[in-house]
């Protein structure tokens, strides 16, 4: 028992928004994507192929607005502080704390008993939210170039030329839904194997008392049990 | 008149033929649609097209057909005219001087015919080119009066006014260029441009190709003297440019989400759409629905097939020949290929997924034993990197940190007997 205080610092509300457009975005992608794959349900094509690619567009601009409000906007670099800094250098491995990540994979390797001291992000947490906005835009970028009215524009054609062909494109906009779906397994996994509290913070904004962490020091300096009546 | 004279004439060859003047018309409005002109063009057309048949019987286009790495299957297509109708109008403006399949003579005779036609019509013939070129062998596969396949072309490509590539095989290897493709089959197009030589080649694809495409095309060189207007792979734009499934009469079904599952069903039936039995529509490009096949009788889909994509042809990559790209049929993907080991995409996204789910529950197995569900271990008292660097100090956490020579890595560690000291 010993998690960090979780307080609205670490999500400020735009992020609290953007990740629910992910979700949401994310989950109506996954089941029309399948969909469309093979139409195990009847009647639903027509439908499926328009969320699709009304999410697709719908996830790409939020990915978008994410990445830039990630300079703009400040947020806490672990839990356990109120201290803001920008944003984007929570998500970068910091020189900071970048030597940790021998340590976290011990940690989830059963190797190391402890809890590594750490930020917002574990090490393996940030470098595989890193590669989410690229993987967004490839899967934007091969999901274009299968939709008919624009499959010809010059940027797509050569893409498709490149990789073999439409049947090419298309198998890896498939294996790139299994990537997300081994993704979001990863991170529902990790986000709740220790606790719900974190999950609460990020879709309700529910802040959840525990121990305070000072993100200079790198130490734990004390208990909050106040977090808890927020 | 005498014009008049030639007119009546030509209308009684096509009588004689079972054309009407209607067809007549109809298939010159073809030509103008090809061409890229006007429908209100179809009467110059059509006098255009009279004029060239009647007057200049002396006087006809040259064509040599070379047949390579092919089935003969595209000859067949466009020689089984068992019904006359008004594309093949179009043969009585070609002169056929070499076809292996076709022209009545053989042998030296014949190969002399294409010899003469090459020097006395340089510049002004139109090379039909059905099947794969066969790069293997140094082009000995396909020898014939003495000389390798690829040289064949090479002389025959050089000298002509066009060149078309008939056929899949011919655009970019077909099936010939399957895996694994010991012949090393490719398309004309790639092969000419390996070869130094710069001639338009017009890629009309297809397994075999809809003789009406060829019709057309050669209606419009023929004619109009000017290649038609061609998309980014070489091929007639307006044949090659759309869909299958931009155009298909079932394509209705498709959006309601009405599919055949299985064949032999109500569905199928019904007509629904062939996309859960593999149809290749969606990504090939070719304007069957429209042109149809037959003689306009009836088409792929139409027949209750899915379409298998024999349109296919990227004619810079025999890769990816339709063959390599569609194969199996009747699946959704097609087959991947590591070394001699076969398998479907899904198969493999599918076993991974499972893989990594599992390892997770396992891995919950042991959060669980370890005590760390709840909230996780207790935290470290101090970390590594810390301990062993007890005098840097870390600064806040967006700020770089200190630049330190690096050769002071080696002490420091000596140094480290201290606690962290942090806390
Ligand atoms: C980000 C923008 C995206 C766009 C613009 C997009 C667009 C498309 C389009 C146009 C198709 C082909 C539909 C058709 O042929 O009728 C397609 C298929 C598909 N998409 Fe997406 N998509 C996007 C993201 C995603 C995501 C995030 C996933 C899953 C995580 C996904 C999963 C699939 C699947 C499984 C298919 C079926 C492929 C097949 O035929 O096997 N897509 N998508
Ligand atoms: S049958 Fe094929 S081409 Fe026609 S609508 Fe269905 S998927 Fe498209
Ligand atoms: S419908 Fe498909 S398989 Fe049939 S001829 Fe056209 S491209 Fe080839």
């Amino acid at each position: 028992m010993a998690h960090l205080a979780h307080y609205r610092e670490a999500h400020p509300i735009p992020f609290v928004i953007t990740h629910w457009i992910n979700l949401v975005s994310m989950i109506f992608l996954i089941v029309t994507g399948f969909s469309i794959h093979f139409p195990f349900w009847p009647n639903f094509m027509g439908v499926a192929r328009g969320v699709h690619v009304l999410c697709g567009i719908v996830l790409l601009l939020n990915c978008i607005v994410r990445v830039i409000l990630a300079f703009v906007v400040k947020s806490a670099p672990t839990g356990g502080t109120r201290v803001l800094v920008a944003d984007y250098k929570t998500w970068l491995p910091q020189k900071d704390n970048r030597h940790q990540l021998g340590a976290w994979i011990k940690y989830y390797l059963f190797l190391k008993k402890d809890h590594p001291l750490s930020a917002k992000l574990g090490v393996p947490q940030k470098i595989s939210y890193l590669a989410i906005p690229l993987l967004i835009i490839v899967m934007a970028y091969t999901g274009f170039s299968l939709w008919g009215p624009i499959m010809d524009a010059p940027a797509l054609k050569a893409g498709v030329n490149l990789v073999g062909g439409l049947m090419s494109m298309r198998i890896i906009h498939y294996f790139l839904m299994y990537v997300f779906i081994i993704f979001m397994f990863l991170h529902v996994y990790l986000a709740n194997v220790e606790g719900f509290a974190p999950t609460k913070l990020m879709f309700l904004w529910r802040e959840h008392g525990g121990l305070v962490y000072d993100p200079d020091q790198h130490s734990i300096i004390g208990e909050d049990d106040e977090g808890a009546k927020h | 008149m005498e014009k008049e004279a030639t007119i009546s004439g030509f209308y009684e060859m096509l009588e004689a033929r079972g054309v009407t003047r209607r067809d007549f018309m109809k298939l010159c409005g073809a030509i103008a649609a090809a061409a890229g002109v006007s429908q209100l063009t179809i009467p110059q057309v059509a006098e255009a097209v009279e004029s060239l048949i009647g007057n200049a019987k002396g006087n006809l286009y040259p064509v040599i057909w070379i047949e390579a790495a092919s089935c003969t299957g595209c000859t067949e297509s466009f020689a089984q005219v068992d019904t006359p109708d008004a594309a093949t109008v179009v043969l009585e403006m070609i002169s056929l001087n070499y076809s292996e399949t076709l022209s009545a003579g053989a042998g030296f005779s014949l190969e002399e015919a294409k010899e003469q036609t090459i020097k006395e019509c340089a510049g002004k013939y139109i090379l039909v080119y059905e099947g794969a070129v066969l790069e293997g062998w140094e082009g000995q596969a396909l020898r014939v009066a003495d000389t390798p396949g690829t040289e064949t072309l090479i002389e025959a490509a050089e000298n002509a006014f066009a060149v078309v590539a008939l056929g899949s095989c011919a655009v970019n290897g077909g099936w010939m260029a399957a895996y694994p493709n010991p012949s090393q089959a490719c398309g004309v197009q790639q092969y000419l441009k390996k070869a130094g030589i710069d001639k338009p080649v017009i890629n009309i694809p297809g397994c075999p190709a809809n003789p009406e495409w060829l019709t057309t095309v050669l209606a419009q060189v023929i004619l109009m003297e000017q290649v038609p207007a061609l998309n980014d792979e070489n091929k007639p734009a307006l044949m090659f440019s759309q869909t299958v499934h931009d155009n298909c009469e079932r394509r209705g079904h498709f959006e309601n989400g009405e599919f055949v599952y299985e064949f032999g069903s109500e569905e199928e039936a019904l007509g629904y759409c062939l996309y859960p039995v593999g149809c290749r529509g969606p990504q090939t490009k070719s304007n069957c629905g429209i042109v149809r096949w037959n003689r306009r009788r009836s088409w792929c889909v139409e027949s209750g097939a899915p379409c298998i994509g024999c349109c296919e042809a990227n004619p810079s990559n025999s890769g990816q020949n339709w063959v390599e790209v569609n194969t199996p049929f009747f699946k959704r993907h097609r087959d991947l290929r590591i070394g001699d080991f076969v398998f479907q995409p899904g198969t493999v996204a599918l076993t991974l997924t499972g893989l990594v789910a599992a390892a997770l529950v396992i891995h919950g197995f042991g959060m669980k034993i370890s005590g760390r569900m709840d909230g996780g271990a207790d935290f470290e008292k101090v970390r590594k990197w810390d301990e062993k660097h007890p005098d840097r100090a870390i600064g806040h956490y967006d700020v770089v940190v200190e630049k330190v020579p690096e050769d002071s890595e080696d002490q420091e560690t000596k140094a480290e007997e201290t606690e962290g000291g942090k806390a």
